[in-house]
């Protein structure tokens, strides 16, 4: 039992498991004391509601792909040294590209994220390339790009008439086409899992998952994932190995924007959603940073995270109208804020099993 | 009232896959000064962060005069009295050296700092120990040697008894370290109490009264100094007996490997050029040693010629070929090794394992990748023949995360890697800086026998033991030029102290 | 662990308790919002404090959802929830929740849904169909219009503008209800007025839009009719900047500046009210001509008008009183607005510079 928990991989997964405990823990005392009458039936919805049935778990499917999309680009920035807090500006970037493929040039799904791919990629690229270059920090040239990119994108669908609503029958402007008018063609797949789990579900979390698979790949099993987080480790030790650090800075945010771009493909192209012109930038690209914090950036452990996070936002919803959404917000937020605590469990843990550890197993470890 | 003012009785750290500290036991008399030597990885280490309140001990006692003590945190250790430098300094670089001497331990009124009366006692304190510092200075402008003062001023600031001090000559050059002697004889002579770690057998047995030694985590014993001989406590230390000397044969000096003429590099810190019109040759099969004090360019001189830095004039020449402009790892590729002078800095990505910092440079070779993936297989088994061939030691192999290995066995890595590729030029920049004896004496080992197999080495090293002991030639290097060529047989260190230090140049060497 | 162990039991205890407070009925009364929420000082607002002064009136259970996100399936799954809680009737503010009600109605046939501002239909409008189940609210709003245009002549402007989000129907009605009530006035005081007359193309703020402002009020406008969401920021900056009055739409929108001298009004929280009663004074269902109808409000139903509280009445010379006689002259039919699309109406002393 002793030795079970001295492994690394062991104790990672109980200090998450206990972080998300103590959220919980967390959320329910919020419930408690914003609503006492309601904090037990509400909580138990909020735990079982996305598993209650399958439209429900359904939806925590079609919320989590975006979500994972985002998570993996700032995990995959994480891994390799840079902090991409402009996955919101490639989401939203990559959404107009893949929306513009999908409407303006009538294409199908697959090429509409194939675009949403280099629109989030250019714009991951841009900040990294002035932070390769001109060592400017990758934070704040992000922070930029993602207004430069919402307004961009504004600008351009309002000059683009053949994009928005009401060239497709909906009397009004300030949303692109809706898809299933526009181009059904351009629409995610069902593949039928629609009449299981329900009206959101699509085939967007099986394409997610699929890049989760290439980052983990790129990251831990070729030279150039080598190369990336050589660079991101220590950036005087991979120039003295003889890497082009410049290089990798570029292509590492690129990969991370592309990333976030499928992200706001995956979403948009759900033929859900319509991108509508707002001032405000989006969550899902600023979700994306706990999501890939509580999985430590690893990109098989954020397909998890997101379905979590996306699970308690499920299960959230369900606290209405008892808890308004803004208070479910709150409750949310403390939930993953506590859960990211993972790391300082895990420490504890580590500790503390050390210390009780019985001295004949270590000799034998030490030898 | 205890003879002892510090009793550590039976204590033993653990971390995971090693027992850092077994059952050791230090006593530390009042006003005595004594050494903590062991090997890399012996524990000396871990068992000062276990005083210091860094590590708790899975068991053990310790008592401060005659009573024990729990000691959770530094901040104990402090109200106990107990000071201590690390190897790597704990200075915020930004900061004055006034503010950093009373950072924790600012005195305020009315939350305003009482800058003039901390400035005060700062300077009575520098004064009184002959330690001069400007308190306005930023550490980031001052020396290393500077900036251990300053982290000694913190530790008299706070009125500490008990100073520990981790390796506090590894950073020095020989003059620095006659007066941090001095310094410590002071301190002594007051009453305060000194625990000073290091594996430098001639400081011990200059400046110690006693000395306890420390091997793979257990205590091998105390002994009084007066009564030992640097033979007995390298014994103690290496469980064999030691060599000091580097036995070689003479040198047969073959083809020109790399030839330097006339390089220049710009400073980045003043207008004036780090390295002016250097030029040399080294041939194959001899050592060439850099000399000098730190400083003088020498740092800079490397980054150019291993392609780190840029060079504003000058052409220098790998077996032929011209590498004046080359890539980093073009120059690797054209055969040159490079022992970096700083492992942290640019030797290795601590916080990649073992078997991946073996292949820094060589992860694109056929040999360790296949279409863009990495042949972890290969590379394993190339992680286990060099750690085995060099007697790397870590926690779990070629899987230990570097970060986590001692600096010793981080560097015995980078030398293993560096000697392993094929090369014909070994640029080696302090190659044993902050290794202990017997490592020392293995690297050297090393370095003759790539000497040997007909390999030009160029060293560059500011002790000067390792300068007389393993070059064919010797250069100084003082401001940025070369100030004079030596026969290390014929040199002496007075000679080549008078140098170092600018006093003396040879005709014909000064430049333009 | 101590501490952590009672803390626990002080939480098992609270538990325990709140278990015991728990209730279970559900809530009759649900309102859906559209995407905002019910602070919005628009549609999701007026029409929720119409559903909670009717359900505390009669003491009734209520409460409101908000989607998820900003979409049909979002829209339909809080109906969905809403439903599952108990709800009876659904209320619906806003034209977005039209595919939506046409998705739902069939699906819970036991369940009443008012639709506001909209009429259920089929994601590509192929199909309109408003159940029996269904009853759906549009207004008149060239009453509305109406009312303010000649409010604003009345008052003593004779440079009016309007400045529309789209040209879509509803806005079209409260532009043409505009220029007529201008006209009335015009003509019962003998003098000329001017309107220009522009759509922006939108129902957010812009810069295009605050210039556009600016540059009427320099040209010498008066006031400008602003008619369509959010656009009001834009209108209502310019006009603070020029000197210039802003007439606003939908609620009472005094409050947004004092600038705004009236608001052509639709009254929401009134209809929400009518229907329910209508509904619940039948036993539960959609009296016959509520059910699968849709019903047009105006003056006749006191649902359509001009603020009269005093706070939002700004105006020196048009009084209350010519204004209640207007309305009267509405409600009885003796002055009749035009409520047709299709062109500029035609003007006696109005001169219309449409800009679009």
């Amino acid at each position: 039992m002793k030795n079970i928990l001295q492994k690394r991989g062991v104790i990672s997964l109980l200090g998450s498991l206990i972080s998300i405990l103590a959220g919980f823990l967390l959320g329910f005392v919020l419930l408690l004391v914003i609503n006492p009458s309601h904090a037990l039936s509400g909580f138990e919805n909020m735990l079982l509601n996305g598993a209650r049935d399958l439209s429900k778990f359904g939806k925590v499917l079609y919320t989590a792909a975006p979500l994972l999309m985002t998570g993996l680009s700032v995990g995959f920035a994480f891994k390799t040294g840079l902090f991409n807090i402009g996955a919101t500006g490639q989401y939203t970037v990559g959404a107009f590209f893949a929306l513009t493929a999908a409407i303006q040039f009538q294409m199908p799904w697959y090429v509409c994220i194939l675009a949403a791919m280099i629109g989030g990629a250019i714009w991951g690229a841009i900040p990294g390339f002035f932070k390769a270059y001109f060592n400017v920090n990758e934070v704040i040239a992000a922070i930029m790009f993602n207004w430069i990119g919402l307004f961009s994108v504004n600008l351009a669908l309002n000059n683009m008439p053949m994009m928005l609503a009401n060239a497709w029958k909906q009397p009004v402007k300030d949303r692109t086409g809706s898809l299933g008018l526009a181009n059904p063609d351009a629409i995610l797949p069902k593949l039928g899992l629609d009449e299981v789990l329900g009206s959101y579900m699509n085939i967007g979390i099986f394409i997610a998952i699929l890049f989760a698979i290439v980052a983990w790949i790129i990251l831990s099993k070729t030279t150039f994932g080598y190369e990336l987080k050589a660079c991101g480790y220590n950036r005087n030790a991979s120039l003295y190995a003889g890497i082009n650090d410049k290089r990798n800075i570029v292509l590492s945010m690129a990969i991370s924007g592309a990333f976030a771009g499928i992200g706001g493909a995956i979403y948009y192209l759900s033929g859900t959603a319509q991108f509508t012109i707002v001032k405000t930038l989006v969550n899902m690209g600023f979700n994306g940073i706990p999501v890939a914090l509580l999985a430590s950036s690893n990109p098989i452990g954020i397909i998890f995270s997101a379905l979590f996070v996306s699970y308690i936002q499920v299960g959230g919803e369900t606290l209405q109208p008892e808890y308004a959404k803004e208070i479910i917000d709150i409750i949310i937020a403390a939930i993953i804020y506590l859960s990211a605590f993972a790391l300082l469990v895990q420490n504890g843990i580590a500790r503390l099993f050390n210390r009780s550890r019985d001295a004949v197993s270590v000799r034998k470890e030490g030898k | 009232m205890s003879e002892y003012v510090i009793e550590m009785l039976g204590i033993t750290k653990i971390f995971p896959g090693i027992r850092a500290n077994d059952d050791v036991t230090l006593l530390l008399k009042k006003g005595e000064i004594h050494a903590l030597l062991g090997e890399n990885g012996a524990g000396k280490s871990t068992l000062m962060s276990v005083l210091f309140g860094m590590y708790q001990p899975e068991a053990g006692v310790i008592k401060k005069d005659g009573k024990p003590v729990k000691i959770n945190d530094p901040n104990d250790a402090t109200a106990l009295g107990i000071g201590m430098v690390h190897q790597h300094f704990k200075l915020v670089e930004v900061f004055s050296v006034l503010d950093n001497i009373i950072l924790g331990a600012e005195d305020t009124h009315l939350g305003f700092l009482k800058r003039d009366a901390a400035r005060k006692k700062v300077l009575e304190l520098s004064e009184k120990y002959g330690m001069r510092v400007d308190p306005d200075a930023l550490i980031e402008d001052i020396s290393v040697g500077m900036q251990q003062r300053v982290e000694i001023l913190k530790m008299l600031y706070r009125d500490n008894e008990i100073l520990i001090l981790d390796e506090p000559t590894a950073v020095l050059t020989p003059q620095e370290i006659d007066e941090l002697m001095e310094i410590m004889r002071s301190f002594a002579a007051e009453g305060k109490s000194i625990l000073f770690i290091t594996h430098k057998l001639n400081e011990i047995m200059a400046v110690a009264d006693r000395c306890t030694v420390l091997r793979k985590g257990r205590c091998v014993g105390t002994v009084d100094v007066a009564s030992t001989t640097k033979e007995e406590l390298s014994r103690m230390m290496v469980g064999r007996e030691v060599n000091f000397s580097v036995e070689k044969a003479p040198a047969r000096i073959g083809d020109t490997v790399l030839k330097v003429e006339g390089v220049t590099v710009p400073s980045r810190t003043h207008k004036k050029n780090a390295v002016s019109d250097v030029s040399f040759e080294v041939h194959a099969g001899e050592i060439v040693c850099l000399a000098g004090i730190e400083g003088n360019g020498q740092t800079e001189f490397v980054a150019a010629l291993t392609g780190l830095e840029k060079m504003s004039g000058g052409k220098i020449t790998l077996n032929g070929k011209d590498i004046s402009h080359a890539s980093i790892r073009e120059r690797s590729i054209d055969g040159m090794s490079h022992i970096p002078e700083d492992r942290h800095k640019h030797g290795l990505v601590l916080d990649y394992t073992l078997e991946e910092n073996m292949v820094l440079q060589r992860y694109w070779e056929p040999e360790f990748q296949r279409h863009g993936f990495i042949r972890r297989d290969k590379v394993r088994a190339y992680a286990q023949r060099l750690i085995k061939q060099y007697d790397v030691r870590s926690g779990e192999g070629p899987q230990t995360i570097t970060r986590s290995m001692s600096g010793g066995n981080q560097q015995k890595a980078i030398v293993a890697r560096e000697l392993d590729k094929e090369s014909n030029l070994l640029v080696a920049v302090q190659p044993t800086r902050g290794l202990d004896v017997g490592a020392i004496e293995y690297i050297h080992k090393q370095i003759v026998r790539e000497r040997d197999a007909g390999k030009a080495v160029l060293l560059v090293s500011l002790e000067l033991d390792e300068v007389m002991n393993l070059s064919d030639r010797i250069l100084v290097m003082y401001e940025g030029r070369i100030t004079g060529e030596f026969d290390p047989k014929k040199a002496t260190v007075q000679e080549l102290g008078l140098y170092m230090a600018g006093a003396k140049r040879q005709d014909g060497r000064t430049g333009k | 662990m101590k501490k952590l162990l009672s803390a626990l039991l002080v939480l098992a205890i609270m538990v325990m308790g709140a278990a015991a407070l728990a209730e279970g009925d559900g809530y009759e009364l649900a309102l859906v919002t559209d995407v905002g929420n019910i602070d919005d000082q628009s549609f999701n607002q007026s029409s929720y404090e119409g559903m909670v002064a009717y359900a505390e009136a009669n003491g009734l259970t209520y409460a409101y959802y908000r989607p998820s996100e900003d979409s049909t399936d979002a829209r339909v799954e809080s109906m969905r929830a809403a439903i599952e809680n108990g709800a009876k009737v659904v209320v619906c503010p806003g034209y977005l929740f039209e595919d939506s009600v046409y998705l739902v109605q069939d699906e819970y046939p036991e369940v009443n849904f008012l639709l506001l501002d909209g009429e259920p239909h089929s994601a590509d409008y192929s199909e309109y169909k408003t159940a029996a189940n269904t009853h759906c609210i549009l207004y008149r709003e060239e009453q509305a219009g109406f009312f303010a245009g000649y409010a604003a002549v009345k008052e003593g402007y004779t440079e009016l503008g309007f400045v529309g989000g789209m040209a879509v129907p509803a806005v079209i009605r409260f532009g043409y209800g505009f220029v007529q009530g201008a006209d009335v006035a015009a003509q019962e005081l003998g003098i000329d007025v001017n309107v220009k007359y522009w759509y922006a193309d939108s129902f957010s703020p812009s810069d295009d839009i605050k210039t556009k402002a600016a540059s009427w009020y320099t040209e010498g406008t008066q006031v400008i009719f602003s008619c369509g969401g959010g656009i009001c920021t834009s209108i209502i900056a310019a006009a603070e900047e020029g000197g210039g009055k802003v007439i606003g739409v939908d609620s009472d929108q005094y409050y947004l500046s004092d600038v705004v001298i009236t608001s052509a009004m639709k009254d929401l929280p009134n209809s929400v009210q009518l229907s329910l009663g209508a509904l619940y004074d039948n036993g539960g269902v959609w009296p016959e001509d509520y059910a699968g109808a849709t019903q047009t409000l105006g003056a006749a139903e006191n649902c359509v008008g001009l603020p009269t509280a005093d706070h939002s009445w700004r105006f020196e010379n048009y009084t209350i009183d010519e204004y209640n006689e207007l309305y009267a002259r509405v409600q009885s039919g003796e002055i009749e607005i035009s409520n047709s699309t299709d062109a500029m109406p035609e003007t006696v002393n109005v001169t219309v510079d449409d800009q679009t």
